[in-house]
C-alpha cells in the first residue's frame, strides 16, 4: 500500500479461489480450507512449498495454527486476527504490511466453514441455539432474548425512524442480490424474487423479514498475497492492494454502539480511500458484507457512496445492480449465494475476479477499481480493502 | 469466579467483579447505572475502567426507572428455545432517564407489538426469577412517575399476539 513500502515491495493478490459451496455434508472444516488453498495456489501458479506466511481465523484460539498443521505448513509469518465478518479483509491488510516490510513473501489466507451442515439451519440470524452460558457482557443482550438478527433489526428500525428508510428499500437489496445469484450456478438461492416477496416473507425480527437475512451455508475460499515482483512471473494478472483500513466501535452489545445508524465503516472507509488516493466515485464495483439488507444500506452511506440517510434511495430500483449506481455483490452475496458465517473472503475473491475480467455473466464492464468491505459482530467491526487493476 | 443463577433453559449471566454490583442491585429492584466517580461518565454494560478518563473508581447510581424507547424490534422467531412459547416478544434499547446517555437492552411488555413506537415513555417493572435474581423489563409509562415499581410480574415477556405477519 502507498503508506507502507519500506523495503520497496508492493503487495498484490496473485491467486484466489472459492471452495465448493453451499452444501458440503461430506467435508470437514479443514478439508474446506484445504480445497480452497490448493485452488488458490493453482490459480496463482504456486505450490504449498512457496508459502512462507499463513493467515486464517475461526471460532477458537490458535485456529490458524491448527489449519497450518493440517495444510503441512510451517510458516514464519502467521495471523489469526478475528473481526467476525470483517476478518479476512483485516488478514489481507496485515498480510500486505508483512509483504511490504519484507516479513513474508507469499502469504496464503484461507477460510473454511461447514456451518450449514453442523447447525442444520438456513437463516443467518445468529441464534446459536440459544441456551447456555452467556460470557461477560453478552448477557446484557441475551437475557432479554436479543440475538444477532435482533441487533441488526434494532439498527434498521432506528435508521427507518431517523431517515424514513422503508422496508421496500431494504428489500430491494435482497432482490438485486438474487438477480446476481441467478447467474452464479453455485448460489444457494437462485429463484428470482420481488420486493413484494421480501416484504411479505415471514418477519424474523421486525423490521427484518426472512428474505432480509443471509443464507447459512457451507463453504470457504482462499487468496494468495505476494510481492508485485514475485507476481510478475505468475499465472494470473496480479491485483494491486491500493489501500486498506479497519475499525471497531463496540463489541457484542448493540446498546454500546455509539450511534445505531453509523457503523465502523464511517471510520475505516475514508482512511482506506485516502491511503489508496482515490474517492468513492472512482469505484467500479463493490463487494459489501450483506449479512442483512440493512448492513448494505448502512455500508454504502458510511463508505461515502451517498450521504448518511440516503442509503435507502441509493439501493432501490436496481441501484446495486449491473448498470446501477454501484454494482454490488456480483456473485449474489451472502443474501443469496453463500454465507458460511464469516463471508469476508468471498468479497475478496469476487472483487479480484471482477478486476481480472473473470466475472462471467455479472462482469462489470471495464472494472478497474473494486472495494471489498467486511462487517462483523453486531455492526461492531469494519474493514475496507481497495483493489485495483493497476499499480498505485 | 462465575456463578450460575439462571435455569439451563435460558442464557445465564457470568457474574463477575464488574457486573456483580449491578445484579445485586437488581435483586433488590434497584435499577442502577455504573457511574465514574472521577468524571461522572456512565457506562453500560458495566466495565472495570472509565472509557473516558481511565479511572477505575465507580459507583452504582440509582435511576428513577423511567426512560424512552430508543429503538425496538419484535422478535417472531425463537432462537432461544425456551422463549418459543413467548413469541412474539419485544426487544427494546431504552434510553434511561438520568442515565447520562446510557442505553440498555430490555423487553417491552404489556403492549401490542403494533403499538410500539420510538420515543415512547416506559417504566421499569421487575421480574423475580430466583431468590438472588430479578430482571428489569419495561412497560408503557402510566403517566405517573412510577420509578421503582415493586412486586413481580408473571414470567411472560409476551405482548398481545400479533395478527399475522405484516410488511
Amino acid at each position: 500500500m502507498s503508506r507502507g513500502t519500506r523495503n520497496g515491495h508492493r503487495a498484490v493478490i496473485a491467486g484466489v479461489a472459492t471452495s465448493d459451496y453451499p452444501r458440503l455434508p461430506e467435508m470437514s472444516e479443514h478439508a474446506v480450507h484445504g480445497q480452497a488453498a490448493d485452488r488458490a495456489l493453482a490459480d496463482a501458479g504456486l505450490t504449498m512449498a512457496d508459502v512462507d506466511g499463513f493467515a486464517s481465523t475461526g471460532f477458537f484460539p490458535m485456529y490458524a495454527t491448527g489449519v497450518a498443521e493440517y495444510l503441512g505448513l510451517h510458516p514464519t509469518y502467521y495471523d489469526e486476527t478475528n473481526a467476525g465478518g470483517a476478518s479476512f479483509e483485516v488478514l489481507v491488510e496485515h498480510a500486505a504490511y508483512a509483504i511490504e516490510c519484507g516479513a513474508a513473501e507469499v502469504v496464503l489466507i484461507t477460510y473454511g466453514s461447514i456451518q450449514l451442515s453442523q447447525m442444520g439451519r438456513r437463516l443467518g440470524t445468529g441464534g446459536g441455539g440459544g441456551a447456555g452460558f452467556a460470557p461477560g457482557p453478552a448477557i446484557y443482550d441475551a437475557l432479554w432474548g436479543n440475538t444477532l438478527v435482533g441487533s441488526y433489526a434494532l439498527a434498521a428500525r432506528r435508521h427507518m425512524h431517523q431517515f424514513g428508510t422503508t422496508p421496500e428499500q431494504l428489500a430491494s437489496v435482497a432482490v438485486t442480490m438474487r438477480q446476481h445469484a441467478a447467474s452464479n450456478p453455485q448460489a444457494q438461492e437462485r429463484e428470482p424474487i420481488t420486493v413484494e416477496d421480501v416484504v411479505s416473507s415471514r418477519l424474523v425480527a421486525d423490521p427484518l423479514h426472512k428474505l432480509d437475512c443471509c443464507v447459512i451455508s457451507d463453504g470457504g475460499g482462499a487468496c494468495v498475497v505476494t510481492t508485485a515482483e514475485r507476481a510478475a512471473d505468475l499465472r494470473k494478472t496480479p491485483i494491486h492492494i491500493l489501500g486498506a483500513a479497519h475499525s471497531t466501535t463496540h463489541h457484542m452489545n448493540i446498546s454500546a454502539m455509539p450511534d445505531l445508524t453509523v457503523t465502523p465503516a464511517a471510520q475505516c472507509g475514508p482512511i482506506a480511500f485516502a491511503r489508496a488516493g482515490i474517492s468513492p466515485a472512482d469505484v467500479d464495483v463493490a463487494q459489501l458484507y450483506d449479512s442483512f439488507t440493512i448492513t448494505v444500506v448502512l455500508t454504502v452511506e458510511d463508505l461515502g457512496f451517498c450521504p448518511k440517510g440516503e442509503g435507502g434511495a441509493f439501493v432501490e430500483n436496481g441501484g446495486l445492480g449491473l448498470g446501477g449506481r454501484l454494482p454490488t455483490n456480483t456473485d449474489g452475496g451472502g443474501l443469496s449465494a453463500c454465507h458460511p458465517g464469516m463471508r469476508g473472503m468471498f468479497l475478496i475473491v469476487e472483487a479480484v475476479r471482477q478486476l481480472r475480467g473473470e466475472g462471467g455473466a455479472t462482469q462489470v464492464p471495464d472494472a478497474k477499481i473494486a472495494v471489498a468491505h467486511g462487517t462483523g459482530g453486531m455492526l461492531s467491526t469494519g474493514a475496507t480493502l481497495i483493489l485495483g487493476q493497476e499499480a498505485p | 469466579m462465575n456463578m450460575r443463577w439462571f435455569p439451563d433453559e435460558m442464557p445465564v449471566p457470568g457474574v463477575n467483579a464488574e457486573t456483580n454490583g449491578w445484579w445485586e442491585a437488581a435483586a433488590r429492584h434497584r435499577l442502577v447505572v455504573q457511574r465514574c466517580t472521577a468524571c461522572d461518565q456512565t457506562r453500560h454494560p458495566p466495565g472495570p475502567i472509565c472509557p473516558r478518563c481511565r479511572s477505575t473508581a465507580s459507583q452504582w447510581s440509582d435511576l428513577p426507572g423511567t426512560g424512552s424507547v430508543f429503538t425496538y424490534t419484535v422478535v417472531r422467531q425463537a432462537f432461544i428455545p425456551s422463549l418459543a412459547d413467548h413469541l412474539p416478544y419485544i426487544v427494546i434499547a431504552v434510553e434511561l432517564d438520568q442515565g447520562g446517555g446510557a442505553r440498555m437492552v430490555s423487553n417491552l411488555i404489556d403492549i401490542d407489538p403494533f403499538d410500539v413506537s420510538i420515543g415512547m415513555r416506559v417504566d421499569v417493572v421487575w421480574e423475580d426469577m430466583g431468590p438472588q435474581l430479578a430482571v428489569p423489563r419495561f412497560r408503557p409509562a402510566t403517566g405517573a412517575a412510577s420509578g421503582s415499581a415493586t412486586g413481580s410480574t408473571t414470567g411472560s415477556a409476551t405482548g398481545t399476539d400479533a395478527k399475522g405477519a405484516h410488511a
